[in-house]
């Protein structure tokens, strides 16, 4: 993919990617509040699956904490794409060839499939299992998914630094 | 772990990935006790809920950042960053523990909170954001 490499070192040299990586101070706020953003994100994701597995909260109803909990996720999601897109336009061009950001760009594409099939399907009849200690298969399957693959998503953002040749 | 390439890695990654659950379920029971959130439920059972949580998950934390220490523990005990987040981390773990327990023991607690526990959700919140960026910077300093 030359065009996209080329598109990346394009990035790499923009005014906005060389005062983020040369600053001395905003890169790591940006990356601080990253991480903080990702803990808000992940947290309240954790929450909501472990009720859908049965683990906590059994006797509100999976609509209810749905309500309750994932605002707070889509706030955290919010600041922590824009603060990664930050991140990674700063980093473009090393990026690119880096392992570790492939997967984690391959892991997030796919994450973001989760909630979509969730939100058009099973959920969509969650009155009929809104109370039920054992959630649908397909929730569980769901929640299963969430938490493997954030956990994927965590471990391959932080490999970025360790697999960053300078 | 010193000798090893990826010990370090891993062991930070552990301490990464229990931040998030912990952050998430502290973030929920301080929220609650503000009157955001999870309204549907008493604060005292939103506490009760997420404990197990918030006690394992720090439980995660402090094994691994305990054996980040001993991989070399001399440079740590130098940096400032280190001292100024073991400081406020004692001081966080016995607050926002003592509030969590006391709200989930507290059958009372139920839809509007006096204004001290609203004071010492928010003092709890400060003090665990504290610790996070203090965390972070012992890397920088």
């Amino acid at each position: 993919m030359p065009s996209f490499l080329h598109f990346c070192q394009w990035l790499y040299n923009t005014h906005l990617s060389t005062s983020i990586r040369e600053s001395v101070w905003v890169f790591p706020i940006i990356e601080s509040t990253h991480v903080l953003s990702i803990t808000v994100l992940v947290g309240t994701i954790t929450v909501f699956d472990l009720r859908l597995l049965g683990v906590l909260m059994k006797t509100e109803p999976v609509s209810g904490v749905a309500r309750q909990v994932l605002p707070w996720t889509w706030a955290g999601f919010a600041v922590m794409f824009i603060t990664g897109l930050l991140l990674s336009i700063s980093e473009a061009a090393t990026n690119y060839y880096n392992p570790a950001f492939r997967i984690k760009l391959v892991l997030l594409a796919l994450v973001a499939l989760n909630p979509l099939i969730f939100h058009t399907s099973i959920f969509r009849k969650v009155e009929e299992w809104d109370l039920a200690k054992t959630t649908p298969f397909r929730a569980r399957m769901a929640a299963v998914f969430s938490l493997v693959l954030w956990a994927g998503i965590i471990i391959s953002g932080r490999m970025i630094a360790y697999l960053e040749k300078p | 772990m010193r000798d090893s390439t990826w010990a370090f890695a891993i062991v930070e990654i552990g301490h990464l990935l229990a931040l998030a659950v912990f952050g998430g379920a502290v973030l929920l029971v301080d929220l609650r006790f503000l009157g955001f959130g999870l309204r549907g439920q008493s604060a005292s059972k939103v506490a009760k809920e997420l404990l197990p949580l918030a006690v394992s998950s720090i439980g995660v934390m402090l094994l691994t950042g305990f054996l980040m220490v001993a991989n070399g523990p001399v440079r740590y005990y130098f940096n400032p960053a280190f001292r100024f987040k073991m400081i406020l981390f004692v001081i966080a773990l016995f607050f926002h523990f003592v509030l969590q327990i006391a709200a989930a023991r507290n059958r009372q607690a139920r839809e509007s909170l006096p204004f001290r526990w609203k004071a010492a959700a928010t003092i709890s919140l400060i003090l665990w954001l504290s610790i996070g960026i203090a965390g972070r910077a012992i890397g920088y300093v």
